[in-house]
């Protein structure tokens, strides 16, 4: 007890009597201007009166709907640090030591001649892009020859690397980058984008809006897919009719959206007509006896899985949609790369572009590497001798070996992401612009200290908690399911 | 284990015995007191001066630091109300005051101010509601600052353009910018080259007789075509006519370098060809060698205007050395002081009768600058307003959604009309909200509310209005000037 005692003091002092402190305020009308040293008013209890304000606040919702919307980009994160894992697992050192030296003498000469030759066009001005291009070439070829001379170490450091550096250096170091005229991430899209504004131009504009069409037809198959394959997991007993039913619901809601967002009514329209004719099939067959039963409650984290994934892919193939419909008048005067964090609709995904960076390579990927060297062989073996494909041992063996991990690794990645997005707003756009990058963390800040409304920040804070709370059981109860089946 | 743990303590105590020696209060014979400022290379000087100058003048000794890590906003309140802030605090603009006496940081210097020869009567008379919180002082000035726009007359001429007037209208400045952002941006991929880099808002509305608030500062009155057009006028300056660089333009500018950020830098490479800026820009201007200037008025509606604002010192209402730190702000008011900042070129002095010495008007070093510091303290004294505060909502509040809301309208998410009908809905709710968390409040605002409706009576009328009636400083200006003031009522 003695030796737990500073620890159990300091989690005392610093966490558990602020916590409660805290969620006391939250009822209370603390005003540091009004209560402190200085004054002798008394801190009333005001009940309920905080939290009703706060849901009354228009700005709540943006600010809110922000804090959401970086969530898009947990599952990218994750993806990344299983992928980077994977290939981390890989032995890309290459052949015996003579190779090696060869290769190194090699590499050495072609970089430094190619990295000379960038530099000078560089220097030389009016070639900015041209060189950025070159470059950035021989950065990914230096990159790859590393890899080949100094194996593993060499990727896994690189990776690491964006996760131990400090974060305000970080976040400035972005700003630069991407500064609209004189970053290199627009010196780098600007060569890319004029070749494609110049493409467009060159095509007859209904062959480029006929991507619109294309989205649509391909909406409509991963509609039919996902409903198809809920009805057979529902046949073989994995899926209850609840969970069928979510499914299907989530399936619907980018065909819903087509109708606000598609500029041609008549795709919506199609694409309504087969999802109806497609749910009611579902729901005929819904009715018969499955070849295997199962309670109506089973596999809805399976369910919910698919549906989202099949969702979000609908989601992208609208926004490519949209983006071919309107390419040829965007074209006309040349394609522009954006303003990013000066942009009220790129500051954010500006932001999430930042933060996939850093969380491909994050402590996500050591849990993965660690959950990769857990599984056993055996298992591998089994799938080669069965014949299976590189797809089929990763579906078959490694994910559901991972799900432990991913389960996990989702969970912190959620409580991270809904605390998340101080840091960023504060260093790089004050949260706007237009309160576009202002999350809830970064309206605690400004509702706190910006005008000493600490009971009310208080309060704020308390329902981010009760959100990240509600989100975690969830993710508990449901997640949780789906990593023991 | 408890042998090493009991090391490591006694490590520890020897370690805070060794710093607490080496602190400057424990090295020091004479008392120390801490200067909360910004980190301008200047303070040290005037240090030095204060020094020299308590030792000229008889005045108890005492030793001044300044302590720059710790200038930002919200680190002073929570020092302040935790009792460990600096015993001399500075802020920028009257903003801050009614945060600061509101939390209670400042103390009344009110009757010292009389005793020591700070008094309102020692500096300019358009910056005491800048200085004082309902009729009382806390605050001296460091400097204060007139805004108006500086001229590149070699950028003008690089282009072929006029050199524009000393006072012109909003018309006169758009086609003189439309002239020469034309020529300037001739033959360029991009846009490098803007007119100016910011028009204040404010200026603008003032110029067509409206303000934040009512006469009374009871509540807001932006939900105006006057604020309307203001809105639309910046969003044509940016988007259309692109005299003023968008969000973006000016990201990309950003270098980053030198005291006062990169606006200096990009005026004197001739990327603006004019900055809306105080006497201090000088600071930086002098370092570039004798840049070729001219200063004119921000442009008008109607009513020629331009902003002022004080920063001052205030004495920490919970520092052990109150008494001693009240001798500062006597020396803000010096002699000694006061040319420091005229041979500086710091913004203006705080006493306006150093503005009349030939080493401010004429600097021998620096005849490019001559005809431009007069044109300051003439705004200063003629037609500068510092920006009203209503004492029923804090200005960083207020400033917080009137800006929320600009930025979207100039993101294209909401018009014009929404955006002023907006912005005061927003300000007059956290009015009603502060008159509720604040009982105390309510009387006054319920006395300023009826004469609020006695001046609207009178308006309407057309009869003059009693000056006391008024707390609106621009609003004061500016019946005073438009003659709708009772006469022998001031």
């Amino acid at each position: 007890m003695a030796f737990l005692a500073p620890n159990i003091l300091g989690f005392m002092a610093f966490m558990v009597v602020p916590l409660v402190f805290s969620l006391a305020l939250a009822f209370s009308n603390w005003d540091i201007r009004l209560h402190n040293i200085f004054h002798d008013v008394s801190i009333r209890f005001i009940g309920l009166e905080n939290f009703f304000r706060l849901f009354r606040d228009p700005q709540f919702l943006q600010f809110l709907g922000n804090t959401l919307f970086f969530m898009i980009g947990i599952p990218l994160g994750i993806s990344g640090s299983l992928l980077a894992a994977i290939l981390l697992t890989q032995d890309m050192r290459g052949g015996n030591k003579r190779v090696h030296h060869g290769l190194m003498v090699g590499a050495l000469i072609i970089a430094s001649l190619v990295m000379g030759g960038s530099f000078i066009l560089l220097a030389m001005g009016g070639m900015g892009v041209t060189g950025m291009m070159i470059l950035l070439c021989c950065l990914m070829g230096g990159l790859l020859l590393m890899g080949v001379l100094g194996g593993n170490t060499v990727y896994r450091t690189l990776f690491y690397l964006p996760s131990f550096t400090s974060g305000v250096a970080v976040y400035i170091l972005w700003k630069k980058m991407y500064n609209p005229q004189t970053g290199p991430v627009n010196a780098a899209l600007t060569g890319p984008l004029n070749a494609l504004s110049g493409l467009v131009n060159s095509l007859p504009p209904w062959l480029v809006q006929g991507g619109l069409w294309l989205a649509v037809v391909l909406i409509i198959v991963l509609y039919c897919y996902g409903v198809t394959k809920l009805k057979d997991l529902w046949n073989n007993g994995a899926v209850g009719r609840i969970g069928v039913g979510i499914g299907v619901l989530f399936l619907l809601i980018p065909v819903y959206m087509l109708f606000h967002w598609c500029p041609v009514k008549s795709g919506a329209w199609l694409a309504a007509g087969v999802a109806v004719a497609m749910t009611a099939l579902v729901l005929i067959k819904l009715l018969r006896v499955p070849d295997f039963h199962s309670v109506p409650t089973r596999g809805i984290g399976t369910a919910l899985m698919l549906a989202v994934v099949l969702m979000a892919l609908e989601f992208i193939l609208i926004g490519f949609g949209l983006v071919a419909w309107n390419l040829p008048a965007l074209a006309i005067d040349g394609l522009r790369p954006p303003d990013w964090l000066s942009d009220y609709y790129w500051a954010k995904p500006a932001i999430m572009i930042m933060g996939l960076w850093g969380a491909i390579g994050s402590n996500n990927m050591l849990l993965y590497l660690a959950g990769l060297s857990n599984i056993p062989p055996e298992l591998y073996e089994a799938a080669d001798i069965d014949g299976a494909s590189n797809f089929q041992r990763f579906w078959n063996v490694t994910w559901p070996q991972l799900a432990p991990v991913t389960f996990f690794i989702f969970v912190m990645s959620v409580i991270g992401g809904l605390q998340g997005g101080f840091e960023m707003a504060r260093t790089m756009t004050k949260g706007g612009p237009a309160g576009a990058t202002t999350t809830l963390s970064y309206f605690i800040y400004t509702e706190g200290f910006g005008t000493g409304r600490l009971g009310f920040a208080s309060a704020v804070a308390w329902v981010l908690f009760a959100l990240v709370f509600v989100v975690t059981i969830f993710n508990w109860k449901f997640g949780s399911r789906y990593t023991n089946d | 284990m408890k042998f090493f743990l009991g090391i490591s303590l006694l490590c520890l105590v020897l370690a805070s015995v060794i710093t607490y020696k080496l602190m400057p209060e424990a090295k020091s014979k004479l008392p120390i007191l801490y200067w909360v400022t910004d980190p301008n290379p200047a303070r040290e000087l005037q240090i030095d001066i204060f020094h020299k100058w308590l030792e000229k003048n008889g005045y108890p000794r005492f030793e001044l630091r300044v302590d720059a890590a710790n200038c930002d906003a919200s680190k002073i309140v929570v020092q302040g109300v935790s009792g460990v802030a600096g015993d001399i605090i500075d802020y920028g603009g009257g903003n801050q005051i009614d945060f600061y006496t509101s939390v209670g940081l400042l103390e009344d210097v009110t009757d010292d101010a009389k005793k020591l020869g700070f008094g309102l009567e020692k500096t300019y008379p358009t910056i005491g509601d800048d200085i004082t919180v309902q009729g009382r002082q806390y605050v001296f000035p460091c400097n204060v600052s007139a805004n108006l726009l500086w001229i590149n007359k070699a950028t003008f001429e690089k282009y072929g353009q006029p050199i524009p007037p000393s006072r012109w209208t909003v018309e006169d400045f758009e086609k003189a910018g439309k002239a020469f952002v034309e020529k300037a941006n001739e033959g360029r991929k991009q846009r490098e080259v803007f007119f100016v880099n910011s028009i204040n808002n404010e200026n603008l509305l003032h110029s067509l007789g409206l303000d934040y608030f009512n006469e009374t500062l009871t509540a807001c009155v932006l939900d105006d075509r006057r604020y309307v057009k203001t809105l639309k006028l910046q969003y044509k300056w940016m988007y259309e006519d692109h005299l003023i660089p968008t969000g973006a333009e000016q990201s990309s500018f950003d270098t980053q370098s030198g005291y006062g950020g990169p606006i200096f830098q990009m005026f004197n490479n001739g990327n603006y060809a004019m900055i809306g800026s105080g006497r201090y820009a000088l600071i930086q201007f002098r370092k570039f060698g004798n840049m070729n200037l001219a200063v004119t008025e921000p442009p008008h509606l109607g009513y020629p205007v331009a902003g002022i604002m004080a920063r001052s010192s205030g004495v920490y209402a919970a520092g052990k050395n109150r008494k001693l730190a009240k001798y500062f702000l006597a020396y803000l008011a010096s002699e000694d002081y006061n040319m420091n900042i005229v041979m500086d070129a710091d913004s203006l002095p705080p006493n306006p009768v150093f503005t009349k010495r030939e080493e401010f008007l004429k600097p021998k070093k620096y005849p490019n600058e001559w005809g431009c510091h007069e044109m300051f303290v003439r705004a200063a004294l003629d037609i500068a307003v510092a920006s009203s505060r209503s004492p029923f909502v804090l200005p960083t509040v207020c400033m917080r959604h009137i800006r929320f809301y600009e930025d979207q309208f100039i993101n294209d998410r909401v018009t014009a009309d929404d955006t002023a009908r907006l912005v005061t809905i927003r300000v007059n709710e956290e009015i009603e909200r502060s008159l509720l968390e604040n009982p105390g409040l309510q009387p006054l605002y319920k006395e300023q509310v009826e004469i609020q409706k006695k001046i609207e009576i009178y308006r309407r009328a057309g009869k003059k209005v009693p000056s006391s009636w008024l707390s609106n400083p621009f609003h004061k200006k500016y019946y005073r000037d438009m003659g709708w003031i009772e006469e022998g009522s001031e």
